[in-house]
């Protein structure tokens, strides 16, 4: 009767949980995706020229690619979509930015008073944003986001240099070696690789299982004895410190912050980013921050303007027809050749768990 | 061991006492001074008509309501002011009437969350864990066989049908280790051999000692399980005493042909 069963549990939790989103089959095992990552993310700088790309444009691929491997662990695993990443991302590289031009010209204490800001902003906002759900979460984060951006601009433009952004930056280093080139480069790919590997190992950990059960019900979570709000709340930290690590990377690599890095704009690639590539599978959103990179910087140069509604036709096209981004285009071209597949669901959120504070009419009652 | 807030000692072994609890929803009373008490390791059923306010007592006794008067004492201490989560951690599970499942996780994976729930619930990160992901993960292999779900641990919970989500909830409620187990309606849009299984289960269950609050409408169930049945009508009490006791009571009577059907 229950012969079939045993063989998951042998795994742990990770087997049930690890094979939601890989591509292929092979990927359900975690050191085989990491290598696979770590090589296609290394030798970037090979194979973008042949795309007609840049080098600058592998080292921008990677660090958009860190900012939306964490927004994945937000929206993907714990099903909060968050119109204010901009904060974090915008706001450790505002940091960042100060301590080049006033502090220290040293990429570590950069670092590491980017993250801390990164932590305090995350925190506050997360206090009260969290407390939230679906379209009011987003919006709490979009104004938060927002009244940074302004305040950026007015109260403390003394100090950001208001609308032309943060200048006259000293040239980083690390104890005299310059950040330039392919040294950015290859530090910003160790960090998303790390990142990468960090993510893998959370979704497949309980911590993992306990977020994708908050976004599937979280009233049933918080009545088999989990402190759901404990568990959201490291969710958001941890999305808003891989922005933060974005953040810092950005003006680290480019020495000027510009104040588009806090506005809402910034917020909404990132969600196009995620969208595109395929929301919740990790790799789908990074696929995804390549592509729409790859349009600003190269197929901008050929055709123009135009570019922005070319992309704009490929999310509304995504969005209608491929609700699970590029990944599930690449199941489906797997499947096709007539390969196996297991089903996958898209991240459309489940009508039935139209939420009051934990969810469904129990509470009405 | 702090027994009893109030200072009344507990002259029987209670493991749960209601006191004098009052709910109400705008105009309605829906409980009024309600006074309960649940022996350990029995299993006490609440009946009454639809409407009676039974699930709006089991919503108080989680934290889900907070009642308005009165206190629900769960093992000598009081729970007002105990967060849900907390109060799940001392040992209290609930059934829903409607199914409450993570749809889409695996069967393993919803009870596997329960297994964790001892260890991770609070989110603190203890260095010295005893609990290792094996034994939960076989834990809840053997609970799912246990429900009757042994054949389909890697299926998605949302695919069950009704019956077998409710078991699965079951099986969630039985890895969190309670020690009272709030079931609400268990064997509703059950076949009778499912629901006789059911009954099994449940007396299993009651045999290691899990003390058991059954809201059911079925007097079959009722009275096949019960040891001590509570009557509600209208959000209040109208009877409380042995199965026997209950089932001659003219009051009893008067509220299911006066009330419903």
């Amino acid at each position: 009767m229950s012969t079939t069963s045993d063989d998951r549990s042998a795994g742990g939790i990770a087997a049930p949980a690890g094979d939601r989103g890989g591509i292929l089959e092979v990927f359900k095992r975690e050191p085989v995706a990491l290598a696979a990552f770590t090589i296609v993310i290394f030798s970037m700088p090979l194979w973008i020229p042949v795309l007609g790309g840049y080098e600058g444009l592998a080292t921008l691929i990677v660090i958009w690619g860190i900012f939306v491997l964490g927004f994945d662990i937000l929206l993907g695993f714990t099903g909060y979509l968050s119109f204010g990443h901009a904060a974090f991302f915008g706001g450790a590289a505002y940091v960042t930015g100060f301590m080049y031009r006033d502090v220290s010209d040293n990429v570590i204490v950069a670092f590491v008073a980017s993250q801390v800001g990164t932590l305090i902003l995350a925190v506050v906002i997360g206090l009260l944003a969290m407390r939230r759900t679906g379209i009011y979460f987003s919006i709490l984060t979009l104004a938060f986001a927002e009244m940074l951006f302004a305040a950026a601009l007015s109260i403390f433009a003394p100090l950001t240099g208001g609308y032309d952004g943060m200048t006259r930056l000293q040239e980083p280093n690390l104890f005299g070696v310059k950040m330039d080139g392919l040294t950015i480069f290859y530090i910003a790919a160790a960090m998303l690789a790390i990142g990468y590997a960090m993510a893998l190992r959370l979704r497949n950990s309980p911590f993992g299982v306990m977020l994708r059960a908050i976004k599937e019900n979280p009233m049933r979570l918080e009545y088999t004895g989990i402190n759901v709000w404990r568990y959201k709340m490291a969710a958001f930290i941890i999305s808003a410190h891989y922005a933060g690590v974005a953040g810092f990377l950005m003006v680290t690599y480019e020495p000027y912050v510009a104040t588009k890095f806090l506005h809402w704009s910034t917020s909404g690639e990132v969600v196009i980013m995620s969208v595109i590539g395929g929301v919740g599978t990790l790799v789908g959103p990074i696929i995804g921050a390549g592509f729409v990179l790859y349009f600003q910087n190269v197929v901008q140069a050929v055709i123009g303007e135009q570019w922005r509604l070319i992309l704009g036709l490929v999310f509304v096209f995504v969005v209608a027809f491929l609700p699970g981004g590029f990944v599930d285009l690449a199941r489906m071209v797997w499947k096709a050749t007539g390969n196996r597949l297991r089903a996958r669901r898209h991240n459309v959120p489940d009508m039935e768990l139209t939420e009051t504070k934990y969810g469904t009419e129990e509470r009405l009652r | 061991m702090a027994t009893g807030a109030n200072g009344a000692a507990q002259d029987r072994d209670d493991i749960l006492q209601v006191n004098g609890v009052s709910k109400r929803f705008g105009g309605l009373q829906a409980l009024g001074d309600v006074n309960l008490t649940v022996a350990r390791s029995s299993i006490h059923a609440i009946i009454g008509p639809n409407g009676a306010g039974k699930s709006t007592l089991l919503n108080v006794m989680i934290g889900l309501i907070e009642a308005d008067e009165g206190e629900v004492v769960f093992d000598g201490t009081p729970l007002r002011g105990v967060s849900p989560h907390n109060i799940i951690q001392r040992g209290i599970a609930r059934v829903f009437q409607t199914p409450q499942i993570f749809p889409g996780m695996t069967l393993l994976e919803n009870v596997a969350i329960a297994g964790f729930s001892k260890r991770d619930g609070q989110f603190t990160v203890n260095p010295h864990q005893s609990l290792k992901r094996s034994e939960v993960m076989d834990e809840a292999s053997a609970i799912l066989r246990r429900v009757g779900l042994g054949g389909k641990v890697a299926e998605d919970a949302g695919h069950l049908s009704r019956g077998d989500k409710r078991r699965l909830e079951l099986g969630v409620c039985l890895a969190a280790h309670p020690k009272l187990l709030l079931l609400d309606e268990p064997t509703a849009g059950m076949a009778r051999h499912d629901t006789n299984k059911t009954i099994d289960l449940l007396k299993e269950i009651a045999d290691t000692g899990v003390t058991k609050v059954v809201i059911e409408h079925d007097m079959h169930v009722v009275f096949s399980l019960a040891e001590r049945i509570t009557v509600l009508a209208q959000g209040r009490i109208i009877a409380d005493g042995k199965p026997d006791e209950v089932r001659g009571d003219p009051k009893v009577r008067e509220a299911y042909l006066g009330g419903e059907h």
